[in-house]
């Protein structure tokens, strides 16, 4: 199990990384060109309303006070209001409404992964240098080289303009609107904005599966990629298992091949498809903002892009600071399972 | 004892799996290599339809919209059933009424300049601050190595664009952004393989002889990391080909009628994809894709035929 100590020292570790990515943060809104109270307010705003503005955003204060307010408002999720995009909205809630969207498509793509590339990947290693092999081998080579903006397009092009089998944008049919809470025992309670989760609460499975249809060709694009990578670490990993003592003494013990490999092989050789797929996460968020593009869905990907477009800094500086501290937890918890599955990293 | 129970193990243990490893490391050598020998194929290719491309095709007429022309806008290729007229267009025309298949020879010029210059300077950046982490140690070390922790807390295209708020958008800051994302991977794996190499005693007999640092890093330390640093920069050269095209694609890279296979990708998603106007986006992605597998296969067969130093090295 993981130690109480182990977790905190590792929570500790965090925050110099984080106070690092918040500086950088915001050193990348003071760096960037034009003045925030300008964009804000258009290139036809009076001088003086600009001033004003300048004073009420706090932007003429010393730098360092800046600093301390930007890291305060930081840590309380505080991001500001958005300039351009939502405009006078909260970067939090453009944030709360978009974040799920990305987690719902990156979840799905990751589960497709998962589900294909491990036993893709144990069945190309116990079949070492066999024709399944070297086809899995050169097929998962091919994936991680292609990039999503085009399997992406060919997906659409194959499954929805010439099939018509999925559709090729959004996330729910057009005609379909969902209500803002769900009710559990008269209770009213908030959705979660994740489409495919909603419509179950709601119990609408018409809703569902127009929401799954529309979710399957992003999540497949993302899933292909993924799936590649998974099934060529997955590979790799167990190849240098089978070749373990441990493997050889169960088998003396006179316990049957499969047995042996799925339950001391699979094991040990996840360890390193655990942190791949966690530094694949990075990838992947990466990954969902031409996914978004691509399919036209409005999630935290196509948010940034269209704020880097409107000069939005608040939102593109609280949408970096989202996906680094996602990325961040991310790799924390690839470091907790990974010492639940080799209790030996610990020490 | 220790001896009978080993043999006896062996005996019983599946012979199948066992031997078909040990049997096959010569044989998984030589496919590596052939592996590596296919990727080699395909750059070399690619850096001859580029050269090709750059030489003999004028940029110009490639950029500027040919609307208007004797030449229709989104023809199909003539050999899939497009207009019998324009048989000489291998990959049919965009939007604005473009050769496709010049464009796309073209584009393996942009898309292999970039990634030069990209995988070219974070590999020097990388191998200074690497080696220099690791020779020097203590505050040195802390001060880069924390550094570039923060980098590498972002997703790298997030960190890219985040990088290209500030710089604007075109290749060229495109690439400056890109370089600062890929450094820091360079450096973490140099200083892995640096720490390594420090290790050994002819390090400390050059100091003792009164070699510089400066020597003994340059002369010594770079020279036997080398071959990590050669597997990292080939696998990074596909990653980079697909990020500098991901951000043209999403309009932040190369300026409008560039004929960057990125851009012609998101032309070929916007104006053809609904339609059915398949060869818009199909033959930019297709060459994209084949020149980014052929550095996956010469890197990863580098990499496993590397791979009993590099398992000590990497990492």
């Amino acid at each position: 199990m993981v130690s109480n100590r182990f977790l905190i020292k590792r929570l500790l570790l965090l925050v110099p990384v984080l106070l690092g990515v918040a500086t950088f943060v915001f050193i990348i809104l003071h760096l960037a060109p034009g003045d925030p109270a300008r964009v804000i307010l258009g290139q036809r705003a009076s001088q003086a309303r600009v001033l004003e503005l300048r004073e009420e955003l706090g932007l003429d204060d010393p730098l360092w006070v800046q600093y301390l307010r930007f890291l305060l408002d930081a840590a309380q999720f505080d991001f500001g209001q958005s300039y351009t995009v939502a405009r006078g909205q909260a970067v939090r809630s453009v944030l709360a409404t978009r974040l799920p969207v990305t987690i719902e498509l990156a979840l799905y793509g990751q589960f497709i992964g998962l589900l294909l590339g491990i036993p893709l990947g144990i069945i190309s290693a116990v079949k070492q240098d066999s024709v399944v092999d070297h086809l899995g081998r050169i097929g998962a080579l091919s994936g991680i080289s292609i990039p999503i903006y085009w399997s992406g397009p060919m997906l659409i092009l194959l499954f929805s303009t010439f099939l018509g089998i999925f559709p090729a944008s959004g996330r729910i049919g057009s005609t379909i609107f969902l209500p803002d809470h769900w009710s559990l025992f008269g209770m009213e309670l908030p959705l979660t904005g994740m489409v495919t989760v909603d419509t179950l609460l709601l119990g609408d499975i018409g809703a569902f599966i127009s929401a799954s249809r529309h979710l399957f060709l992003p999540a497949a694009t993302i899933g292909i990629y993924s799936l590649a990578l998974i099934s060529r670490m997955m590979r790799s990993s167990m190849l240098e298992v089978v070749r373990q003592d441990y493997m050889r003494t169960a088998r003396a013990k006179g316990q049957g091949a499969r047995i042996t490999i799925l339950k001391h092989g699979l094991r040990n050789a996840l360890i390193p498809v655990v942190t791949v797929v966690g530094i694949q996460f990075g990838t992947l968020l990466g990954g969902a903002v031409l996914t978004e593009t691509v399919f036209g869905i409005g999630g935290i990907g196509t948010t940034l892009v269209e704020a880097i477009n409107a000069t939005d800094y608040t939102l593109v500086q609280g949408t970096v600071l989202m996906f680094a501290l996602l990325f961040t937890l991310v790799n924390l918890a690839v470091d907790m399972t990974y010492s639940y599955l080799d209790p030996r990293i610990q020490q | 004892m220790s001896t009978d129970t080993q043999t006896g193990a062996e005996d019983v243990a599946d012979r199948g799996i066992v031997e078909r490893v040990r049997s096959s490391q010569f044989l998984a050598e030589m496919l590596s290599n052939r592996i590596a020998l296919m990727g080699m194929v395909i750059i070399v290719g690619m850096v001859v339809i580029a050269v090709y491309a750059r030489l003999t095709l004028d940029l110009g007429t490639l950029v500027d919209s040919r609307l208007g022309g004797t030449i229709p806008d989104r023809a199909a290729p003539g050999w899939a059933g497009g207009e019998s007229a324009w048989n000489i267009y291998l990959f049919g025309t965009d939007a604005a009424a473009r050769d496709i298949y010049q464009r796309t020879l073209y584009g393996a010029w942009i898309a292999l300049k970039y990634g030069t210059i990209t995988v070219g300077a974070s590999t020097v950046l990388g191998v200074a601050l690497g080696t220099i982490a690791a020779y020097y140690g203590d505050v040195t070390d802390n001060v880069i190595m924390r550094t570039m922790d923060v980098l590498l807390a972002f997703p790298s295209l997030l960190l890219a664009l985040a990088l290209v708020a500030i710089f604007g958008a075109g290749l060229w800051k495109v690439t400056i952004a890109l370089i600062l994302v890929y450094t820091p991977r360079f450096a973490r794996v140099v200083r892995g393989a640096a720490l390594k190499v420090l290790e050994d005693e002819y390090i400390e007999a050059s100091q003792a002889l009164g070699a510089t640092d400066s020597r003994v890093l340059a002369r010594h330390v770079v020279p036997n990391s080398l071959a990590p640093i050669t597997v990292q920069s080939t696998l990074n050269f596909g990653l980079a080909i697909i990020d500098i095209a991901a951000l043209s694609f999403l309009g932040f890279g190369a300026g409008p009628g560039t004929p960057s296979w990125g851009l012609m990708l998101s032309n070929g998603v916007e104006n053809g994809l609904l339609t059915g106007k398949w060869w818009m986006s199909v033959f930019p992605g297709l060459f994209l894709a084949i020149t980014v597998l052929g550095f996956n296969l010469m890197g990863d067969g580098m990499r496993d035929a590397l791979d009993p130093r590099m398992r000590e090295t990497v990492d």
